[in-house]
């Protein structure tokens, strides 16, 4: 997030797009809606009617995978209505030409046939967000996880621009992080192109600089793989080994059958979890690990704030934490790790990683967490990001044209298939399977469906109905709901009984291999 | 009765709360009444993240494969066969043969030891986790 | 009757530890209060009302209540001698209601045996300790009159100390202690009680309310606006000074072996009233909230604990604690606005 949580308090409207806030991020959600009773606005693009549809001023019903359109086509209405703010474009941005020429050729009507959202309202909404003083764009999974993606997030980074909705408070482009900690994943560098505060693997001085602190000489400046490109290695036979801590690919990466295939492959998987998952299962080792609850440790929220966890109760048995496991297979194979503590190796990390060099554990003890950037131990921590300058300088606009979902529905596969999370399970399930009060709530995979449809395919509430891929097929309950427009169809990734990402696509964004989740195409029929 | 100050395991928005705990099991979740980002209030998920904690599913124990089934062995064992495994096959098809999936889940110092192991011990750039899935 | 200057409470503390689990408001390095195991380091007089109420003494969060070893189930009742420092008055009523429930027509071992055994010392209230706290309107405050061990005054530089029972005269057998005569304490009391009362207005909104409940004049809309955008986090039950529902979930380590818990639950999650059939008699989250406040507001009145009124004892913290504020408050206030 360029901005902070508690700006969601002061903002004047809410451009809510691909996030089902208040079922993914419930103290982020309720923000919104305290806002709105307090006169705020809220614009809706989503194509389903989540719970903020019952709040929205507008709520615009996108066909899915059609962000782009729905984007550029409210960027040409500000244009063309002069209601982009000029002193901010020509101050604090470049490539306006490029953006006004991509955009123009999203005239409303260009956009309704593509997205379905008519162009009265479409201009309602453009107008809604760039007349706003403080308008906040806030998304989630829903704008990323297509073969778009990353043109999706663009497009929202250029509407903010353009709109001058960015570098003041309340404003921004806030993307929600899903994860407790995926902000720290990527600011620790767990991504195969940087190093910790996003330092990049090809950059001689900076290969230079942790090859001197960590004392070696082997380090690769080409970037490494992806999570996604690492499963096609692995098919390949170019990966012989994975060693994979706390997640679980078996539930959570797309075309799951092909993911099996790939893991038997392997010469030799090793698995570091609390549980014996999907995954582990199939592991050569299998390293029992201390949850949150039995170790100490940082964590990075979507805001940035990264905040201490202490040790409540010993592990369970011989597991031990991850990091004193790590350090362990270090030493054995030849390299020695002697951190104390994980105050230890954050004293490490101050010094190598200028965005988290003032985060000390001292400080963190007595606050309720720092927001990085932090670059020495006198720095407040940062609240909003961009507020005089972008990170490079001027921001660039990077206009993108709209492309479709990569797998389109035709005759025999004629529903869109789009998955997410509900508000009482969370990921594959792992932990909240586990917890009788959530499992009660939300105990069986459902499987949402439009009422004409479910009419038309003679489907009632809660009958057992199949899902079929081009890769795969499932059974799940019908739940027959407007939620879901019609020929969509939406369920979740929380059940081993339902594994939904057997039927998604691992069609892949080119460039942040994040695959489209949000559509594939499927058929649906009623078990009898 | 020891109340210990936690961060909420399950979305981004990082709620602390306090585990209570007492003869080594947790017994409650106390919202922070202070903390900015929640000031006292959880959602259904925070509010119940206790209960897997003690899940009988738990590994205890560290496992390793031996005729097709998963094991239970020592941490020494364990270990010195992840160490060795790793490093034949580094010796034997290059660095770019091993990968490594993070996590989202576990901490910042936790993320950084475990790239650092790929890179600095390992040699290769091949880590990645879960923050597109 | 007994005073103790405010620089000597700790030492009090300090000497009841020897005997007892002492737990006391504290504040954290953070800035958080919260009522934890008593230490010289975090105690504070200082100090706001914690979110959970004492209730999570009684009846914690979660508990184990019985084990399972080869197939033979064996009881878990686990309790300790404790001191509850400077609960409030309002918090006091919650103890007594949710001691009523649970021992009303079968006795909650788990919970009374807990009760039996904690000594509780009130903090009277000289003022609202937060902005949404109305004890004066439910008569839960903000003196306590019943249910108490100890009951402690501010005086400003010390406390005067009422007992409420022979257990509360027991703990002040020795400490920094000194006498004050009868007649004085009694004066300054009534004084410290009849400004506390004008401190604390009592809230209209809520009296009517509970009016318009019983006489069914409610407009259905309400429950339907808030059920809206209630967001289904279960809180206001958890910090409800008393609510005691609780679900219960087994734990099998391995065939005959295991333990069988029990956890608050919420009669705001759907689940909570779901029957086997798949049939919810409460199904939309509008009818859940509209039988919660009912329960709170009106169908409590035939119990004699709180003067026959209500299950609310005005603490405040629904309303604190709700993410999209949905406390008693705002409920009240919304049933009589039209």
């Amino acid at each position: 997030m360029t901005n902070s949580i508690n700006e969601f308090e002061d903002a004047d409207l809410f451009l809510v797009t691909g996030s089902n806030t208040t079922a993914q991020h419930p103290l982020i959600g309720s923000r919104i809606i305290n806002a709105k009773e307090r006169g705020a606005k809220l614009l809706l693009i989503d194509p389903r009617a989540i719970q903020f549809a019952q709040f929205a001023d507008l709520h615009l019903r996108q066909n899915i995978g059609t962000d782009v359109a729905v984007l550029n086509g409210m960027m040409n209405i500000i244009i063309e209505e002069n209601l982009y703010d000029r002193t901010f474009v020509e101050e604090r941005t470049e490539g306006f030409d490029q953006l006004k020429s991509v955009t123009s050729r999203y005239t409303p009507r260009v956009v309704e046939r593509i997205s379905g959202i008519s162009a009265a309202d479409l201009e309602k909404a453009a107008r809604m967000y760039a007349t706003s003083d403080k308008a906040m764009l806030v998304y989630c999974m829903g704008i990323t996880q297509h073969t778009t993606g990353t043109d999706n997030v663009k497009s929202c980074a250029n509407l903010a621009m353009l709109t001058g909705h960015i570098g003041r408070p309340s404003t921004g482009v806030n993307p929600l992080r899903g994860q407790n900690n995926v902000q720290g994943a990527c600011d620790m560098g767990a991504l195969p192109n940087v190093y910790s505060g996003y330092q990049p693997v090809t950059d001689t001085a900076i290969k230079k600089k942790f090859e001197d602190a960590w004392g070696v000489q082997v380090l690769d400046d080409k970037v490494g793989l992806t999570v996604t490109e690492m499963m096609i290695a692995v098919r390949k036979e170019e990966i012989k080994s994975l060693y994979i801590m706390g997640e679980n690919p078996m539930m959570s990466d797309p075309d799951t059958s092909h993911i099996d295939h790939a893991l038997s492959h392997l010469e030799f998987l090793v698995v570091q979890d609390i549980f014996l998952s999907e995954t582990a299962a199939k592991a050569d080792v299998v390293l029992p690990a201390a949850s949150f609850a039995e170790k100490e440790g940082t964590f990075t929220n979507t805001e940035r704030r990264v905040q201490i966890s202490k040790k409540a109760v010993p592990p369970p048995g011989l597991a031990r934490p991850d990091w004193e496991i790590i350090c362990e297979v270090s030493r054995l194979a030849g390299y020695a790790m002697d951190y104390t503590s994980p105050a230890d190796i954050m004293r490490e990390i101050n010094t190598l990683t200028p965005s988290y060099a003032g985060i000390t554990y001292r400080r963190l003890e007595q606050s309720y967490g720092i927001q990085w950037p932090c670059p020495n131990e006198e720095h407040p921590g940062t609240p909003y990001l961009h507020r005089d300058r972008f990170t490079k300088g001027r921001g660039t606009f990077l206009p993108c044209d709209f492309k479709p979902v990569a797998e389109v529905p035709d005759e025999e596969y004629d529903f869109l298939l789009t998955t997410g999370r509900i508000y009482y399970h969370y990921h594959t399930g792992t932990m909240t399977r586990r917890i009788s009060i959530l499992e009660r709530e939300a105990p069986v995979p459902m499987i949402e469906i439009n009422p004409e449809d479910a009419k038309r395919l003679s489907i009632k509430n809660n009958d057992t109905v199949e899902i079929t891929s081009r890769r795969g097929v499932i059974k799940a309950r019908a739940e027959v709901t407007g939620r879901v427009p019609r020929k969509v169809v939406f369920s979740t990734f929380h059940f081993h009984e339902a594994p939904v990402n057997l039927l998604t696509n691992p069609a892949l964004d080119p460039l942040a291999k994040i695959p489209e989740y949000k559509g594939c195409a499927v058929k649906v029929r009623r078990c009898v | 009765m020891a109340r210990t100050p936690s961060i909420c395991p399950f979305c981004g928005c990082g709620c602390e709360f306090y585990l209570a705990s007492h003869g080594g099991r947790v017994v409650g979740i106390e919202p922070s009444p202070s903390n900015p980002v929640n000031k006292g209030m959880l959602c259904a998920k925070g509010w119940n993240a206790y209960e897997f904690i003690h899940s009988p599913d738990r590994l205890t124990k560290p496992l390793v494969r031996k005729h097709g089934t998963l094991v239970e062995s020592s941490w020494e064992e364990a270990l010195k066969t992840v160490a060795g495994k790793l490093t034949e096959i580094k010796s034997q098809y290059g660095p770019r043969a091993l990968a490594f999936l993070s996590s989202a889940k576990v901490t910042n110092e936790e993320n950084y030891l475990f790239m650092k192991m790929a890179r600095a011990v390992f040699g290769t750039n091949n880590v990645d986790h879960c923050a597109r899935l | 009757m007994k005073t103790i200057a405010k620089k000597d409470v700790k030492a009090l503390l300090s000497l009841w530890t020897k005997e007892y689990h002492v737990l006391a408001p504290c504040r954290t390095a953070r800035g958080d209060f919260i009522f934890a195991d008593f230490s010289e380091e975090s105690f504070t007089l200082d100090y706001k009302k914690p979110p959970l109420p004492p209730k999570s003494v009684f009846l914690p969060h979660t508990e184990v209540i019985f084990t399972v070893e080869n197939g033979q189930f064996k009881e878990t009742v686990t309790a300790h001698n404790v001191v509850l420092f400077g609960i409030r008055s309002c918090d006091m009523m919650g103890i007594l209601q949710c001691t009523s429930f649970m021992t009303r027509d079968r006795n909650d071992i788990y919970y009374s045996t807990k009760n039996a055994m904690a000594r509780t010392v009130v903090m009277a209230c000289p003022g609202p300790q937060n902005e949404t706290c109305f004890c004066t309107t439910t008569f839960s405050g903000p003196v306590a009159h019943k249910g108490f061990d100890l009951l402690f005054y501010d005086m400003g530089e010390s406390f005067i100390i009422q007992t409420g029972s022979k257990r509360g005269e027991d703990i002040l057998m020795s400490g920094p202690l000194s006498d004050i005569d009868n007649a004085v304490a009694r004066r300054k009391i009534e004084a410290f009680t009849k400004q506390a009362v004008e401190n604390i207005p009592v809230v209209d909104e809520i009296t009517e309310a509970m009016t318009r409940l019983e006489s069914g004049n409610v407009d259905e809309k309400i429950w339907e606006h808030f059920g809206q955008k209630c967001i289904v986090c279960g809180g206001c039950a958890f910090v409800c000074p008393t609510c005691t529902c609780f679900n219960v979930y087994d734990h099998e380590s391995s065939p005959g072996h295991g333990i069988r818990a029990r956890a608050w639950d919420a009669c705001l999650y759907g689940g909570f009233t779901r029957e086997a059939s798949g049939h919810n008699p409460r199904a939309t989250q509008a009818s859940r909230l509209q039988r919660r406040h009912e329960h709170k507001l009106l169908y409590y009145n035939d119990t004699d604990v709180q003067g026959g009124l209500c299950g609310c004892v005005g603490c405040g913290r629904c309303s604190d604690y709700c993410p999209v504020r949905i406390g008693t408050l705002e409920v009240a206030k919304a049933l009589v606005s039209n």
